[in-house]
């Protein structure tokens, strides 16, 4: 199954990860994506952009949701891209949808199920030796009050 | 104006009974909880107190006397307390969170066991490592048909998963798989009785919707930190979400105890709320009566029991009704509080900013959940026969509405008092040994029925026995014990104990003369009047049988001897 969400990530790449609740990990890195996708991005002739009835996110609660930390600049820079490209993809509210039935999603393939039968992982050591800050038995993690 | 507390208080004291009953109630007393409610009254200035007592938590929960800080007679608060509460109406509606018992997880093949040491079934999938997929198991699915189904929905045939993201320690993945616009159950109700201490009653509530989504890891706060575990993490759960229906906390909690009814009958989860495998969330807002718009919603969480269900309502609906008679109804916003069990009283959480954005979309990873008419149709065929069925059965059988609602609480004991009577067992004996003695036993045990050694045929042959008049009743409440624990045959133990019932005249005559003539002095004394001596003569002929002479002919020639002479 192609991992759809991980194209996403891909298209915003210049940004930086900063989760706002720090874990002494290396999981946040700022990756340099090849800069072809980024030239290819900017170069593209975007169609006007559609009058279409999507608005645009509010870019500082929409970072701040997704746990992307935006300097004031970022956001002032981010703001009409983002908005460029939710335009790009409004090219799709053109389309006549009256004798289309709504799909639930787009594959045709259906179930792909798995019989209730339990298996341990092998390498649980490893698992755990993953983990940044473990105290036996328990994964350490930092005080969090809000459950958002 | 009252204290809240002073109110509240009366509001206790005067449900005092309701407590007591209820936990007494085999249809709201559940898992082993315990609470003694003592009320002290003091005769002086007419003001009631109430202690109570919980035998089951580690904080205590026992309030102590607290001198009054307004010393008004308990009547006129409590009618305070009703006539304000009765201008209202409430609105309840309950969000319940299943545990699956599937042998392993939703979407990975790590077992799950209750109370196994932390972090010990996990994998890269449950972890949400990165490059990990998740599979559904296929019991899910099977699972949430069949409650669909008991729960008299529509199916969606076609579903599918979507992420809800949010970020929470406990949640490794950052997003909980779930199913947002396309649930796999829509449009159900519940019908269920409500207990005779509460007014008894018949009631149906809707249910909105169920759908399946994962469970988190679990989230301990420890110090200035917290701690987590993962093996919960994964564990499939269905969400139901009932309609606003309710409008009492008496209904919430039977409508809770319904749905654990339910899962139970249909083996798709033990349904206990204590170790969390029943979770229920209330919503709770009140208008005054006549008003078409609803008033505030307020969320209360951490209900462990039926019981704190019950009480944490009722308690909002007294703390909103009162603001809103005095005019502050603006204080009621729409939050999140929890109830304190020690305190009995609900508090808030601290305050959210604003709703979230779980910003949905559908779950890339996984296919759409097909089902097929005929698989929907076999699960419908291979359901048991569901709590509310078996209630109007054992109703049109002619069983008062007090031995429906217990034998039908708890599957086992249904099929127990089932069998015992297609062994040919009497229909009213049966359920009143089962309520009575048996149900005793297992309770001072501790035992299931599924534990007890007597037999449901070896039930039916004590009671065929009695009603034959082979023992008597006496003699047959004393083998029950011995059946209960070590099991053996009816008629075996009536052979080896020489049990049989003397029904002969002759020789209860015979055995009445021996202790006629052993007596002569109450002999004597009974014939100058005291004729409440025949008790003591019977006794001594019951002891002389060896309780086997039949009690009716013994009296009826006793009292012939006894009268002979004189």
């Amino acid at each position: 199954m192609a991992m759809g969400s991980s194209r996403a990530l891909l298209i915003l790449s210049n940004f930086k990860f900063k989760p706002t609740v720090s874990f002494s990990s290396s999981s946040s890195s700022s990756k340099s994506f090849p800069s072809f996708i980024r030239n290819n991005f900017r170069t593209r002739n975007f169609s006007a952009e559609t009058s279409s009835s999507l608005q645009p996110p509010d870019l500082p609660r929409l970072a701040e949701t997704a746990r992307i930390s935006l300097a004031p600049n970022e956001v002032e820079e981010f703001a009409p891209k983002i908005r460029q490209v939710v335009g790009w993809f409004g090219q799709l509210q053109a389309v006549d949808l009256d004798n289309v039935e709504p799909a639930i999603r787009a594959d045709t393939e259906g179930d792909n199920l798995r019989e209730d039968v339990p298996e341990t992982f092998e390498n649980k050591e490893a698992l755990i030796a993953s983990v940044p800050s473990y105290k036996e038995p328990y994964i350490k993690v930092p005080k969090v009050l809000n459950k958002e | 104006m009252f204290h809240l507390d002073d109110c509240w208080k009366a509001v206790k004291v005067s449900k005092f009974q309701s407590f007591s009953a209820q936990f007494q109630s085999p249809s709201t007393n559940k898992q082993g909880e315990f609470f003694m409610c003592m009320i002290s009254y003091l005769k002086r200035n007419g003001v009631l107190y109430c202690t109570m007592k919980s035998s089951q938590s580690q904080t205590a929960t026992q309030e102590k006397h607290q001198p009054p800080k307004i010393k008004v007679p308990q009547h006129a608060l409590k009618k305070t307390v009703d006539k304000i509460t009765r201008d209202y109406e409430a609105i309840i509606g309950i969000e319940t969170h299943v545990q699956l018992s599937t042998l392993t997880k939703a979407f990975c093949s790590c077992p799950y066991n209750y109370g196994s040491q932390p972090n010990t079934s996990i994998c890269p999938i449950c972890m949400g490592l990165p490059g990990a997929l998740p599979v559904l198991n296929s019991k899910v699915i099977e699972f949430a048909v069949k409650l669909g189904l008991a729960l008299n929905c529509k199916l969606s045939l076609n579903s599918k998963f979507d992420r809800k993201q949010y970020f929470y320690p406990d949640l490794p993945k950052g997003y909980q798989i779930s199913q947002f616009d396309i649930p796999i159950a829509t449009g159900g109700y519940v019908d269920l009785d409500l207990p005779l201490e509460f007014g008894g009653g018949h009631r149906k509530f809707g249910i909105t919707r169920v759908h399946m989504e994962e469970d988190a890891g679990k989230l301990l706060h420890s110090g200035n930190g917290a701690q987590v575990d993962l093996n919960r993490a994964g564990v499939p759960l269905l969400e139901i979400v009932s309609e606003p229906d309710m409008r009492t906390g008496i209904e919430a909690a039977e409508y809770a105890a319904e749905l654990q009814r339910v899962v139970r009958y249909l083996g798709i989860s033990n349904g206990n709320m204590q170790e969390g495998s029943l979770r229920c969330d209330v919503n709770v807002s009140i208008r005054p009566i006549g008003q078409s718009e609803f008033g505030t919603k307020v969320e209360i969480k951490n209900l462990n029991s039926f019981s704190s269900i019950n009480r944490a309502i009722d308690f909002e609906i007294s703390r909103q009704a009162l603001l809103l008679s005095e005019g502050q109804g603006d204080q009621i916003v729409q939050e999140t509080r929890l109830w304190e069990e020690g305190a009995q009283k609900t508090i808030t959480m601290r305050k959210k900013e604003g709703l979230s954005d779980y910003r949905y979309f559908p779950e890339p990873d996984l296919p759409e959940v097909i089902l097929t008419q005929e698989y929907v149709d076999s699960i419908l065929k291979s359901l048991p026969e569901l709590p509310e069925m078996k209630r109007r059965r054992y109703e049109n059988m002619g069983l008062s509405m007090q031995d429906v609602l217990f034998l039908a609480n708890d599957m086992n004991v249904a099929e127990y008092f089932d069998a015992t009577l297609s062994s040919g067992a009497d229909l009213k004996l049966a359920a009143n040994w089962i309520m009575g003695d048996i149900a005793a036993y297992m309770k001072n045990e501790k035992l299931s029925i599924n534990e007890i050694k007597l037999t449901p045929k070896e039930l039916a042959e004590l009671i065929a026995s009695i009603k034959g008049g082979t023992i008597s009743g006496k003699i047959g409440k004393e083998i029950l014990f011995e059946l209960l624990a070590k099991g053996g045959t009816v008629k075996g133990l009536i052979e080896e104990k020489d049990l049989v019932q003397i029904v002969d005249p002759v020789e209860i005559g015979k055995i009445i003369d021996k202790v006629i003539s052993e007596n002569p002095k109450q002999l004597e004394q009974y014939r100058g009047g005291k004729t409440k001596l025949q008790g003591f003569f019977a006794g001594q002929v019951m002891k002389l049988s060896k309780g086997k002479a039949n009690p009716g002919l013994l009296n009826k020639i006793l009292l012939e001897k006894l009268n002979a002479k004189s």
